[in-house]
């Protein structure tokens, strides 16, 4: 399963490398993102929720500001409209 | 990451925006994070010596029958890299708390002022673009106070007066009024764009609008050096309620009005910078939803009906930027159902 982790990195650079590797993914496939930067957790949730990508939190016992995601691209998935 | 940009020996200027993970009112800590910290700290209440205080834009006390004082302070990280203008948005951003209860007398400026050792440089230039900007909103830098920080930041304590009748809070909006608006938005995404500059992915930021990125950014940052003193001006006779649209967004800024004036606010129409739309949507920024952070942003405005036409002039004879963006209605909260898009350029 392929891994982004974004940890240090500052908007919008998430959102530019999680579409990036989304990008590469086939229909039913699923990405995570390992994040600790709150405000790129929300975008990258609207993004994903926008453009037919699902959204999960994995369970995660990282520090307080720490996110990850699972993201499955479905048949709606448009990412490449945008 | 960037904070080599002194040491790595490349002939690049100081970018202001690589000292900090969060720009210009993005900075802001979360409403919700902030009414805690009230509560936590019991400070969630009204003081009887004052007309309004927290919770407000800004605080008002009242010196004498005619006259009251409106006090409120506003600092936030750099939106840009040049330093004189980040010194006039601060300034700008800062004084339009004060201009959004309607007062614009008597403005003075505070400044607080705090830069990394290596961006000392940059303190003169801040200062100059602050001073210009309290000169064009006819008020003074008055003083200050300068700390090093890892983080760099700018703003200041603004103090103005008014005459306390004609003071304006988000709490006066009734159903019926329409709303108006006195900057478009996008300043958050037009900012983004400038910080991606890295080869990887510069092609995908200026391929996802047909504008040169360069023109959204100097738009943006015009917008934001744009005080909105006049818009204060021209509308505080007409207006029931105003603010000012901060890191909240439009929607954020609405859902205040909405809830201190006990009415429903549907937004139809938002003006913004043209470009920032689809820059918005390749970032996941929330800017159609009205959710995007503005930083300096324009006056939201409530209006009577009988008072459109009154209020429309005096913001055209004032040169002032304006754009209806919706209705206040009974009920509660915000609504924003498939809005019109409009895309301004300067």
């Amino acid at each position: 399963m392929p891994r982004v982790d974004v940890r240090g990195e500052i908007c919008p650079r998430p959102a530019l490398i999680v579409r990036q590797a989304l990008a590469d993914l086939d229909t039913g496939e699923i990405l995570i993102v390992r994040g600790d930067y709150p405000p790129a957790e929300e975008n990258l949730r609207r993004m994903c929720t926008k453009h037919g990508i699902d959204v999960t939190a994995t369970e995660t016992t990282a520090e307080a500001d720490e996110f990850e995601l699972k993201l499955q691209v479905t048949e709606m998935a448009s990412l490449s409209e945008a | 990451m960037g904070r080599d940009a002194e040491t790595d020996g490349d002939d690049r200027p100081t970018r202001l925006t690589e000292y900090t993970e969060l720009h210009g009112c993005s900075c802001k800590v979360g409403q919700s994070d902030l009414d805690s910290l009230l509560d936590d700290a019991g400070l969630s209440g009204n003081s009887d010596q004052l007309l309004f205080g927290i919770g407000a834009d800004a605080a008002a006390r009242r010196l004498t029958d005619d006259l009251a004082l409106v006090s409120t302070v506003d600092f936030f990280t750099p939106i840009v890299d040049d330093p004189y203008d980040f010194g006039r948005i601060a300034a700008c951003n800062a004084a339009s708390d004060a201009f959004a209860t309607g007062a614009v007398e008597n403005l003075d400026c505070l400044v607080v002022l705090g830069l990394p050792r290596e961006l000392i440089d940059s303190a003169a230039p801040i200062l100059a673009g602050m001073a210009d900007a309290l000169d064009g909103m006819n008020g003074v830098i008055a003083g200050g106070h300068t700390i090093m920080s890892p983080w760099p930041f700018a703003g200041g304590a603004i103090s103005a007066t008014a005459h306390p009748e004609t003071l304006l809070t988000a709490q006066g909006a009734s159903p019926g009024d329409h709303l108006y608006l006195t900057k478009p938005l996008g300043t958050q995404p037009a900012m983004g764009a400038t910080r991606v500059t890295d080869e990887q992915f510069v092609a995908t930021v200026t391929d996802a609008t047909d504008r040169p990125l360069d023109r959204i950014a100097s738009e943006a940052v015009a917008w934001m050096r744009t005080p909105n003193r006049d818009a204060a001006l021209a509308c505080r006779e007409f207006a029931t309620a105003a603010t000012d649209i901060t890191g909240f967004g439009l929607a954020g800024q609405s859902r205040v009005v909405a809830a201190r004036s006990n009415v429903s606010i549907e937004l139809t129409h938002l003006p913004v910078i043209a470009g920032t739309p689809s820059l918005s949507s390749l970032f996941g920024y929330g800017l159609t939803d009205g959710e995007s952070a503005e930083t300096s942003g324009g006056l939201l405005l409530s209006v009577p009906p009988a008072e459109t036409d009154a209020i429309e002039s005096a913001l055209d004879e004032a040169g002032v930027f304006y754009r209806a963006v919706g209705r206040a209605t009974a009920g509660r909260g915000v609504t924003l159902d498939d809005p019109t898009i409009e895309e301004v350029s300067r």
